[in-house]
């Protein structure tokens, strides 16, 4: 691209003019206003076809950002229907009352707290709260609606809620790739008095709770109940109505106490957080069942019900306009987004419910290894952002554990030192200090999305190692100090501790690392034997340190745990090898077996082996494990290792020691000693259904392999999430 | 890049043809270009601005080329290179075949080309992100020697996730702990397919 500058012109060429730019401008002192209309016309005629007169910032971004006006796929339009609220209200888009029929007026406001629903789920799913919840004008103008006591609470119980789970994100901030999320500039979010959004709330339920009993009352009673007026005036509708608003406002006020009740320190509020979500689960179930009566009381006013439709009517709600804030948004140009039908809406709201209540579930134990598995465990079923933000804030608060354990006093327990040890001094040093940090900050990165959670382990592993080196010269130098009198032994015993922890915690961190790559599919068949393997060296060394952790404490093997790892056969007799280090064992077994049944398969039948033009194994190789690699985690570790391993793997010697026979012998022997623990049982079943599998497949293959070269073998997970299973067939 | 959602099956009214009957050019001029912009027009999901065609083309011209047969330009790649955070690395922008011409290794070979040249230029490595719904360019990547690096949630405004592809080039200087990649947080557009970390480069 060529650059034509005449410096003045650059500005004007380009499709931002910056607005409120105008003659009013004085000249400055040594500056003065001069037309270049004859001088752009001249540059103009100089343009060849192609050409460009930019600034020096034209970069690609700029190129992206520019918008061709009217081209219909790129010019979304910022021609809309209104300029400004203002302007929509004038106009009646959104009448208070909605309508003074009142049947119509109570339909429509149903309509309204049902998009509201959708719009709402849409935004905790991704997109922004000023394109969603807040295109209802009735929230933009909440004064407005003062005089319509059922639209005026449920908006401000709206408002309060959007306010407390931004409150919520922005706080734990998991929100990751997803600041979208919480961006509400020029939004009125706050508004006075919406601390008291639940008990006008209150009084809307109460008075419909009267009317319905009114309506059902036998005739006779009707007398009694006569000063009460009905909701509407269809009488043959008034019990649905009722109905179907109770369940929604219900729903309002329940769930605001579960965010909440979820907030209180401590953990404090999570039973009670717990009662909140069954009864904002059974509501839901209500607002469901509603749907049939919704629909057929509106049919004429609205089209045949179609599954997108943001309403359980499905009639098209009065009072929104998505375009109003389209320049609020984000900073993109504006687009039109796809809001989520009210079945979707629905169905977000339960599964977050559902995962809210499984967090409400924990026990706030103040061991590191059960608040990690939790952790992990919850991270199973992919829960989205708000759940994930409030997990975050319940771990760690006010930098300490569930806001009441401080992490030296967590690290000394993970590291098996004596209660006592958590008030040593020692915690003050700095290397310490960092490594407390560095606890806290792996605990909220467990709690963000797999994809960024992946990047951002692998970075930290970096850290975790240079902490470790760090503190292993601390160890040192106050080694060499030491005179042997007692406080000093006890230092030294400390530091032994926590560097064993730390190496173990380092190789935990590693494996996670490498396990979510299979949950992200980052891994293609061909490479699956490259990183069992590196799977396969991290399961090693976390065993090994695990299990020297456990023999210090136990004061019996500093020596026994120090020399080369026993090989799995070995050790799996050892009857005082904790069942800890024999489940990791189990892992060992699979992640060697399968490094070594996907080099026979490659080696003997030429079986996923890739040849790229321009590159080879040792490349991917570095690609996937740099971040290892640069942290030598392991030590001595690299691709050569690798290719020694496998190169001579051949059917014939892995039938000899066969990995999967000695998973599943692991695992019989284990599995009493975790039947307190179901998830640990449920992981070792399918542990073993894998070791199953995969014995038989070996088997097939090294019977007929040989004779059959039209066998085919693929990998599959139907087992397990990251062990895969050979599937064998001839074709 | 962002894609259509094309049923794959509708495609099999296959036009009959000779490998040798396809002829690649590299970008040639401006005649070339609205030929590149119907094809990524009908192709991709997201509308590309001239700007940003000419962007590419007129900066690195050598790495685009065009696949014709009999005059009708039936494919497509659009690239650049340049240095990023100490590498200097190849980005694949753009990728297009239409339709009754797939399958039968016209991409492989446009790509083919436009990494070679890159190669040749000294890059240490090519970039580029693919939605994990792409299965088609995902297994053409992956038999380049791409590796799945990152994903990125939800990169696409559809919602849909990507993954950050990369092909590392051998290099006989290329020691483990002084491998290239200070990688650092990845910025993300949702709004466009080129990711801010590529755009935001200054040349
Ligand atoms: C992706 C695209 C460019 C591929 O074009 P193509 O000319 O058909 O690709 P090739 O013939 O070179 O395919 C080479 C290999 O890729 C794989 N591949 C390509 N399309 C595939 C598909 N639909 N499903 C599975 N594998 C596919 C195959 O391994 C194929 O090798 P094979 O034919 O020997 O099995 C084309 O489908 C396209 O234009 N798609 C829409 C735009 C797009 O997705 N661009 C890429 C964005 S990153």
């Amino acid at each position: 691209m060529e650059a034509k500058p005449p410096p003045a012109a650059a500005d004007e060429a380009s499709t931002a003019v910056p607005d409120g730019r105008s003659s009013t401008i004085p000249s400055g002192e040594n500056t003065v206003w001069v037309d270049v209309s004859l001088l752009l016309d001249a540059a103009c005629r100089d343009l060849e076809d192609g050409e460009l007169i930019h600034g020096d910032n034209f970069n690609l971004f700029a190129a992206m950002s520019a918008l061709e006006i009217m081209d219909p796929k790129m010019d979304s339009g910022m021609v809309c229907k209104y300029y400004s609220v203002d302007e929509a209200i004038e106009n009646g888009a959104a009448p208070v009352p909605i309508s003074s029929d009142k049947t119509v007026d109570v339909r429509c406001t149903i309509d309204i707290m049902d998009h509201l629903l959708a719009c709402e789920a849409t935004w905790h799913k991704g997109h922004s709260v000023s394109q969603t919840v807040f295109s209802c004008i009735y929230l933009l103008r909440t004064d407005r609606t003062s005089s319509h006591v059922l639209l005026h609470s449920y908006c401000r119980i709206i408002r309060a809620t959007c306010k407390a789970v931004i409150s919520v994100v922005s706080d734990a901030r998991t929100h990751e790739e997803e600041d979208l999320f919480t961006m509400s500039y020029g939004l009125p979010l706050s508004g006075d008095g919406d601390d008291k959004c639940l008990s006008v709330l209150n009084a809307v339920e109460e008075t419909i709770c009267r009317q319905l009993r009114a309506c059902k009352a036998p005739s006779s009673r009707r007398k009694v109940l006569e000063d009460i007026e009905p909701l509407q005036t269809n009488l043959a509708l008034e019990e649905g109505y009722c109905k179907a608003l109770l369940c929604r406002l219900r729903f309002r006020k329940h769930f605001y106490h579960v965010l909440t009740c979820l907030r209180r320190p401590q953990g404090r509020g999570l039973e009670l957080a717990r009662k909140h979500i069954a009864s904002c689960i059974s509501e839901l179930e209500c607002i469901l069942s509603s749907s049939e009566f919704l629909r057929t009381s509106a049919s004429g006013a609205c089209e045949d019900g179609l599954e997108d439709k943001t309403t359980a009517s499905g009639c098209q709600p009065v009072g929104f306009d998505a375009n109003l804030n389209s320049r609020l948004s984000a900073p993109t140009p504006p687009r039109a987004i796809q809001i989520l039908s009210w079945n979707e809406a629905v169905k977000y709201f339960m599964r977050l419910l559902h995962d809210l209540d499984v967090l409400c579930s924990y026990s706030l134990d103040s061991s590191l290894e059960s608040v990690l598995h939790f952790v992990v465990q919850f991270q199973k079923s992919q829960p989205d952002l708000v759940a994930r933000a409030h997990l975050q804030l319940l771990l760690v608060q006010d930098g300490k554990l569930h806001g009441r354990d401080p992490v030296f006093a967590v690290i000394t327990r993970a590291a098996a030192l004596p209660e006592a040890t958590r008030n040593h001094d020692i915690q003050k040093n700095e290397f310490i200090v960092q490594l407390g940090q560095l606890v806290i900050n792996l605990l909220k990165i467990l709690c963000t999305n797999s994809a960024w959670q992946r990047r951002k382990l692998g970075k930290i592993i970096q850290d975790w190692r240079v902490i470790y080196l760090q503190l292993e010269m601390a160890f040192k130098e106050c080694g060499e100090n030491s005179n042997v009198s007692n406080e000093e032994n006890s230092i030294v015993k400390i530091f032994q501790h926590i560097l064993v922890w730390v190496e173990e915690q380092t190789y935990w961190i590693a494996s996670r690392f490498l396990i979510l790559g299979f949950e992200l599919e980052l891994y293609s068949p061909n490479e699956y034997c490259m990183v069992y393997w590196y799977l396969y060296v991290a399961l090693v060394k976390l065993a090994e340190k695990t299990h020297l952790k456990m023999a210090v404490t136990n004061g019996a093997g500093k020596r026994r745990g120090k020399k080369k790892r026993d090989t799995p056969k070995d050790v799996a007799k050892d009857y005082r090898i904790p069942p800890a280090v024999l489940f990791l064992q189990c892992q060992i077994c699979l992640a060697e077996g399968l490094t070594m049944m996907l080099a026979a398969l490659r080696n003997e039948h030429g079986i996923l082996e890739t040849r790229s033009p321009f590159n080879t194994e040792y490349e991917r190789f570095i690609q996937h494990f740099e971040l290892l690699q640069k942290a030598s985690i392991p030590d001595h570790v690299s691709y050569p290792s690798f290719k020694e391993s496998t190169t001579y793997a051949r059917f014939s010697n892995i039938l000899m020691y066969n990995y999967f026979k000695d998973a599943q012998r692991i695992v019989k022997e284990v599995k009493s000693s975790f039947s307190n623990e179901p998830d640990k049982l449920a992981e070792l079943r399918r542990l073993e259904q894998v070791a199953e599998h995969n014995s038989i497949a070996l088997n097939v293959i090294s019977r007929v392999g040989t004779l059959d070269p039209s066998l085919k073998v693929s990998f599959e997970f139907n087992h397990h999430p990251y062990f895969a299973t050979a599937v064998v067939k001839r074709s | 890049m962002e894609t259509k959602t094309t049923d794959e099956e509708e495609v099999k009214e296959a036009v009959k043809l000779e490998a040798s009957e396809i002829e690649y050019v590299s970008y040639g001029g401006e005649h070339h270009l609205p030929l590149i912009m119907a094809l990524v027009d009908s192709e991709l999901s997201e509308p590309y601005s001239i700007f940003t065609y000419r962007y590419f083309v007129y900066l690195w011209p050598q790495l685009s080329f065009l696949a014709f047969h009999g005059g009708k330009c039936v494919g497509t790649v659009v690239c650049k290179m340049g240095e990023h955070r100490n590498t200097f690395r190849g980005y694949i922008a753009m990728l297009v075949v239409i339709k009754p011409y797939r399958g039968r290794g016209i991409a492989t070979e446009l790509v083919t080309r436009s990494i070679q040249v890159m190669m040749e230029s000294g890059c240490e490595e090519v970039t580029l992100e693919a939605e994990v719904t792409n299965k088609g360019a995902l297994a053409l990547y992956g038999r380049l020697g791409f590796v799945r690096a990152k994903r990125l949630f939800r990169y696409y405004l559809n919602g849909v996730d990507a993954f950050r592809l990369k092909l590392l080039f051998p290099s006989p200087l290329l020691h483990p702990s002084l491998a290239m990649v200070a990688d650092k947080d990845d910025g993300n557009w949702h709004n466009d397919h080129i990711p801010i970390e590529e755009c935001s480069e200054v040349h």
